[in-house]
């Protein structure tokens, strides 16, 4: 992925720290790097959130906007996610270069997020068949330190989490044309349920063994990666093999075992650091007062 | 030993052979390849044909969609033919938007076919909504004459066009489709077209392959239905002499019959 | 939408007629659906895999080509001459495979657009990674070996039958290779797995009826001769469990599906032999 040198020396010895379960930087194979998590900081967007992970920096906002749905599925609402590999992240982006990462990502979050059991589409549908809300995920890239797709699905789920969709008060059906008025009060919003949304784990075999987290250097000597989305309750949302190798139906077969445990604690994980952000918001809501309350 | 002469001196290869008055695929110059047509091929279409002239293979499909009519002709509906020449039918083509050759051969084929259908009886209701015919030719192998198969190709698929009734509610503005009741398009005329190279600026060669027509000093595309003449193209190169043009008038028109023919048996066989 | 000033462009919206057709289409599918629990409508067995057809040689001007049927799905491949892989300035070790998967516009239930989608674009990738594994890369350092897939109607395992049918082009264009690769597709509804599902019950297979119900699609692409899983691609949502269920059949019908393949090259091998004899 990122242009990372490294001499066969220097991946004999990664690659004898994974043998050992210690790899380079202290932790054991199932380990992740700090996450750190920050939400609502872009003010214009409906909903934003910004992960570091390590040396991975990724800064998603959500708008959202009044739309038609489709005509083949009028009771839906839309989403899309768009990935921008800035070429801040790594000089391998610059020009048109991080163009394929970038569709393989926003690609394989779509298909996670496809399923309604997931993400129902239907909470978004304001009138069947003439108006719904479209989501727009933006996703940026701001630095590229290893595992990606990790770091993007925390900060998607999050942002979610963190959106806030106006609430409709009136809608004024004038023949053909639809007048909707929205709430006038800035905070009278509702929530997506971001409960059964996906996390991607991405597991690199290196040697015989399969990592969670991988640095960039670790990506470098990997064989074969996997990329699952795993709900909270374990389910899997998708599934994709993200490089060249290939790999014994067996080894798949374990592989999935590991991938779901570790994706439902980082779901937790990512829950527990929710519900802490939101309390810190929720203090530092600024008191109404004045005559429009 | 031959491969090699003719991929270094391929114009003196073909000069060789043509002193014998035989081409090196073993045909006379003016003997055409073998056609095949195969009606309804793709049963997700509404329409479809498979047409192969020795080695070059074309496919149609025509989608049929529910479009709202131009305001200047509010009682006709669409048709628009593409003709499609993908990366993978020839090593020439790169992925990307349609190159050059592909963009004139759509002209020409839409040009050969315009008169084909009455764009009137696509309509159905009155500035408000009419049958659109997307036509979309696919070139999967491109061995020449690519424009020849494509028209018949075209011509085959709009015969197993087979058309829903569609009832409009005025008032409500919405279409109802009924899949059980379908109806054919009237297909008014039936033209096919034959290509010629001219090598050396002398000889003339029905139906030449892609590697005659890169050799070939100018080129002739005869568009006729076995009686009547629709187009005569030929796009500058070599001169032609009046007999000569003739000569190639009077092939295209035997192997419209023949090909017409073949459309009509091939439409008759199948059974939906 | 912007204009396509190089194609004939029909009206602005134009819309399938499908949508429109009398009788309420929902119906439809749970009806479908009760009936796919009991049994398939082409009266296949749940893990009975459709016929398959495959032929190699079939575009005359290709290094390598080749054509497969499952059924009525039908996806044509070519394979050209490797080049060296423009707009790079760096050297690269390995040769790249450069994949481009199309649907034709007329193949799907609805109409699709000349253009590349996002859709197609994924397929791209998934079909790049499956191969890549089978390929001996090494070989041909700094260049590019073009892979073209057309789809020429679908009617579900699209990508399988893509998967399959380029593995065959590559090894017909003579590129060296470490073993041929094919794949298999699975849908997951309930606790009912279908092998190799039609469109309509893929469809099926993408919407769940019911709460925390297993629901989705497995793609399988697997190198029989080393048993080794090149690609796995996998949508809905279900259960670990039953991702590693359908794994095992999946894997055991590519291993069945091998020796069709392993046949077929051999003939194309045979015929050119004894058209050379002549």
């Amino acid at each position: 992925m990122a242009g990372v040198l490294l001499s066969e020396a220097e991946k004999t010895f990664i690659l004898h720290g994974v043998q050992s379960d210690l790899r380079n930087d202290g932790r054991s194979r199932q380990d992740y790097r700090p996450i750190e998590l920050e939400l609502d900081i872009v003010t214009h967007a409906n909903g934003s959130a910004r992960v570091r992970l390590a040396n991975t920096d990724v800064l998603v906002g959500v708008k959202t906007e009044i739309d038609v749905p489709k005509p083949e599925k009028p009771e839906e609402g839309k989403v899309e996610f768009f990935v921008d590999c800035s070429a801040n992240a790594t000089p391998v982006f610059e020009g048109k270069g991080g163009e394929e990462l970038a569709t393989e990502i926003s690609n394989f979050l779509a298909s996670s997020f496809a399923s309604s059991m997931s993400f129902d589409l239907k909470t978004l549908c304001i009138i069947k068949g003439v108006q719904c809300w479209k989501l727009y995920v933006d996703i940026l890239i701001l630095e590229c330190g290893g595992n990606l797709f990790d770091a993007v699905s925390l900060a998607v789920k999050a942002a979610l989490h963190n959106t806030m969709v106006p609430r409709v008060e009136t809608v004024a059906m004038d023949g053909g044309n639809v007048d909707l008025q929205l709430s006038g009060d800035p905070y009278d919003c509702w929530r997506l349920d971001t409960k059964n949304m996906p996390c991607l784990v991405t597991l690199s075999k290196i040697g015989e063994h399969f990592i969670v987290d991988s640095t960039a250097e670790e990506e470098e000597c990997s064989m074969a990666s996997l990329v699952f989305s795993v709900t909270d309750g374990g389910r899997l949302n998708s599934l994709c093999k993200t490089s060249v190798g290939s790999l014994h139906p067996h080894t798949l077969a374990e592989a999935l075992k590991v991938g779901v445990d570790v994706g439902v604690r980082l779901n937790k994980a990512l829950d527990q650091a929710l519900a802490r952000e939101d309390r810190r918001l929720e203090a530092d809501k600024p008191e109404r007062f004045g005559f429009l309350k | 030993m031959a491969a090699q002469y003719k991929s270094i001196h391929p114009v003196k290869y073909y000069r060789d052979f043509l002193a014998q008055d035989v081409r090196p695929d073993g045909r006379t110059p003016d003997k055409t390849r073998t056609v095949t047509v195969n009606a309804n091929s793709i049963s997700t279409s509404d329409g479809s044909a498979t047409v192969r002239i020795g080695n070059t293979t074309v496919i149609c499909g025509i989608k049929a969609e529910l479009g709202k009519p131009k305001a200047d002709e509010p009682e006709s509906g669409f048709v628009v033919p593409n003709v499609e020449l993908p990366p993978l039918c020839s090593p020439c083509f790169r992925p990307g938007p349609p190159s050059e050759e592909a963009q004139v051969m759509t002209c020409f084929v839409a040009k050969a076919t315009s008169g084909m259908v009455d764009l009137k009886q696509l309509g159905i209701s009155l500035d408000n909504l009419a049958w659109v015919l997307h036509i979309d030719m696919i070139c999967l192998d491109y061995d020449g004459c690519v424009q020849d198969a494509c028209v018949i190709a075209l011509s085959t698929a709009l015969r197993t066009v087979k058309l829903p009734k569609v009832d409009y509610d005025e008032d409500t503005k919405t279409p109802t489709v009924h899949l059980n009741q379908r109806t054919s398009v009237d297909v008014k005329s039936s033209p096919v077209s034959t290509s010629f190279a001219v090598f050396d600026e002398e000889i003339i060669l029905s139906d030449p392959t892609a590697e005659e027509e890169s050799l070939s000093s100018a080129r002739l595309t005869v568009v006729t239905d076995g009686k009547s003449i629709f187009s005569v193209h030929k796009p500058g190169g070599s001169t032609l002499t009046e007999v000569q043009l003739q000569d190639c008038i009077s092939i295209a028109k035997e192997r419209a019959n023949l090909v017409n023919e073949m459309i009509r048996v091939a439409v008759g066989s199948v059974k939906r | 939408m912007p204009s396509d000033n190089r194609r004939i462009q029909g009206p602005e919206v134009s819309s399938p007629y499908c949508l429109f057709q009398s009788g309420n289409k929902n119906v439809d599918v749970h009806s479908g659906r009760s009936e796919v629990l009991s049994s398939r409508k082409d009266s296949r067995k749940f893990m009975e895999h459709r016929k398959i057809y495959l032929k190699t040689g079939v575009v005359s001007q290709a290094k390598g080509s080749a054509y497969v049927e499952f059924d009525n799905t039908k996806v044509i491949c070519s394979v050209f001459d490797p080049r060296e892989i423009p707009n790079r300035i760096e050297y690269s070790q390995h040769g790249e495979l450069f994949c481009v998967f199309k649907f034709a516009p007329f193949s799907c239930l609805t109409r699709r657009a000349h253009q590349q989608d996002a859709q197609e674009k994924e397929l791209s990738l998934c079909l790049k990674r499956a191969l890549e594994p089978a390929v001996c890369r090494h070989e041909f350092p700094n260049f590019q070996v073009d892979i073209y897939v057309m789809v020429l109607e679908n009617d579900g395992g699209s990508l399988a039958a893509a998967i399959t049918c380029a593995g065959l082009a590559l090894a017909d264009a003579h590129v060296p290779m470490y073993d041929l690769v094919t794949a298999a597709s699975l849908g997951v509804t309930g606790d009912k797995l279908l092998m190799d599902p039609v469109e309509e019950e893929e469809s099926l297979c993408q919407n769940p009826n019911k709460e925390n119900q297993n629901h989705g699609l497995i793609t399988v692409a697997l190198m029989g001769a080393h048993t080794q899983v090149t690609q796995m691609w996998q949508t809905g949502s279900m259960t670990a469990a039953c991702v590693s269920d359908a794994l095992t059949h999946l894997v055991q019908i590519c291993e069945e599906t091998y020796p069709i393949a392993q046949r077929c090259l051999v003939k194309s091998v045979v015929d050119t032999i004894s058209k050379k004899a002549q």
